[in-house]
């Protein structure tokens, strides 16, 4: 049977939204409301009861940070979110490439976090 | 294809903190290509391992179903950021399943984005999809498309993957090695 490893090259960052009241989240409705907004692809990856996680890919952090008020004022209409005094969005720097020949073969630490092994 | 179960996951889904989109959309799918199958969404399962894994040999054993799906705990989740939901789904599918394919989807961080399994159990073909409703779609779709053309479960789930991948925004990706 086969088992394989595929490597996606994309520029990713991490963008939070945090202070928001969720509940009935419509994901495929926010997630395209964003892509609207910031002309690229969004995917929601992680939500609570307060905080939603998406993934931006090709994009500059700098336009999410500039624009977060905007931002905020485009999803009040996202089915499932009461956006708040203390809603705030927050996006990570780009995602660094890592050389998969520098990867040790086995874990070298017990780091829960853990990255990629290569397995024979 | 006489009967499917759908398995959604997620404590998100599970306390309706998040609509799950994915189940209607593959049930959809499912019906608009094989009218007469009996389709059963069941109960969300919460993220863990075990409940997932118990799930999975119930459906199979009292029930026999054709297909199963587990939507959604496909990536790397928990293992690789602390603020993530716990992605079980395709190591409960490898402690269940006898024979099957994967395929893994790494971002160039080292991340494990979406893990995709399809293998046998008996006379019934289990599967998992990612949760993100594009990606939960284009992996039913091909899915089906395989299924249906005959194709065996190494050329599945490789279909699966591509469809998957086509979801990002990727210029090029590269197969690094077959593990087995």
């Amino acid at each position: 049977m086969e088992h394989e490893y595929i490597i996606a090259h994309a520029d990713k960052s991490v963008l939070k939204i945090s202070g928001l009241e969720v509940k009935g989240l419509n994901t495929k409705q926010l997630e395209q409301i964003l892509a609207d907004k910031l002309h690229t692809f969004v995917r929601v990856i992680g939500v609570t009861g307060e905080n939603i996680e998406m993934d931006v890919y090709d994009i500059e952090p700098d336009q999410v940070r500039k624009n977060e008020q905007g931002l905020i004022e485009s999803i009040v209409l996202t089915e499932g979110i009461t956006v708040t005094d203390l809603t705030k969005i927050t996006c990570s720097d780009k995602i660094v490439e890592v050389d998969y020949d520098s990867i040790p073969a086995e874990p070298i630490s017990d780091c829960k976090r853990e990255r990629w092994m290569k397995r024979q | 294809m006489k009967s499917v179960y759908i398995l959604p996951t997620g404590d998100e889904i599970k306390s309706g903190i998040v609509l799950d989109l994915d189940a209607p959309e593959i049930i959809g799918q499912i019906v608009k290509a094989y009218p007469e199958a009996e389709v059963t969404r069941l109960c969300p399962l919460l993220d863990i391992e075990d409940t997932i894994f118990e799930k999975i040999k119930e459906v199979a054993e009292v029930h026999s179903p054709s297909l199963i799906i587990l939507i959604g705990g496909s990536g790397g989740g928990h293992r690789f950021s602390k603020t993530l939901g716990k992605d079980f789904t395709h190591s409960a599918l490898e402690r269940y399943l006898d024979e099957f394919a994967s395929h893994e989807i790494y971002g160039k961080n080292g991340h494990m984005w979406s893990k995709l399994v399809c293998g046998k159990k008996g006379e019934t073909l289990i599967i998992n999809v990612p949760g993100p409703y594009v990606e939960a779609k284009a992996a039913c779709e091909a899915f089906l498309n395989s299924y249906t053309a005959g194709k065996a479960i190494d050329e599945i789930s490789l279909d699966m993957a591509n469809a998957v991948l086509a979801q990002y925004p990727v210029g090029a990706a590269e197969t690094v090695q077959a593990k087995k």
